[in-house]
């Protein structure tokens, strides 16, 4: 798939456990491992919103499109 | 009261009951071959192993249907509806259909009649086929259901 999502990288830099994202966001571990390994096939927006506000970041900070051969 | 549960038993019973009904037709094919010819007005002498041909033949794909059948109806028991093993399961039900429609057509060349049961079977096949691309779609909306965070 070519959107890539960074969430990894944004939870590294706010030094954020994915146990504390999951239960800030309001989504089991499971769900956010499905977004992590990049498995998911869509995103809500209500979602991407509670994301953004606990890192404190802008959806295109976790979502990137990458060109695929 | 009924519900779905009796309506899955009703439909399984149903199979075992064609299940009985196949294996005593295959059990005493000879002796209902030669009770048709007999009981038929039409000039059919000689036939008699084609009609044996016909019915063995056909044993295979209805038996296979019917198994098929009782799988189907064990995993929606089980509330696995919408998987990919059932859209394999329904695809090779449709092809039993079209088997049997094919033996049946085959066996035309002496007794005509067979093509009602030809037509009904592709027809029967056809019906599944749909049914089976259905629950593809379905699949496929489930899965993007269950990957949606």
């Amino acid at each position: 798939m070519p959107i890539i999502v960074n969430l990894d990288v944004m939870m590294a830099k706010r030094k954020m456990s994915s146990g504390e994202l999951a239960e800030k966001v309001g989504i089991s571990q499971a769900n956010l491992s499905i977004l992590k390994t990049g498995k998911a096939k869509a995103m809500r927006f209500s979602t991407m919103e509670a994301i953004c506000k606990a890192l404190d970041c802008q959806p295109g900070d976790i979502l990137e499109y990458r060109e695929q051969d | 009261m009924w519900n779905g549960e009796k309506s899955i038993s009703l439909s399984k019973l149903c199979i075992l009951l064609f299940m009985c009904l196949l294996v005593v037709t295959v059990a005493f094919a000879p002796w209902l071959t030669r009770w048709f010819l007999d009981f038929s007005r039409a000039e059919l002498k000689g036939t008699e192993p084609f009609f044996l041909a016909t019915i063995y033949a056909g044993f295979v794909p209805a038996a296979y249907l019917l198994y098929s059948l009782l799988r189907l109806l064990r995993r929606i028991e089980a509330e696995q509806v919408f998987t990919t093993e059932n859209v394999e399961r329904l695809r090779l039900i449709s092809w039993s259909c079209f088997a049997g429609a094919g033996i049946s057509f085959v066996s035309v060349f002496y007794y005509f009649p067979w093509v009602f049961v030809a037509v009904a079977a592709a027809f029967m096949g056809l019906i599944v086929r749909v049914v089976k691309n259905m629950v593809a779609q379905a699949v496929a909306l489930q899965n993007e259901v269950d990957y949606t965070v």
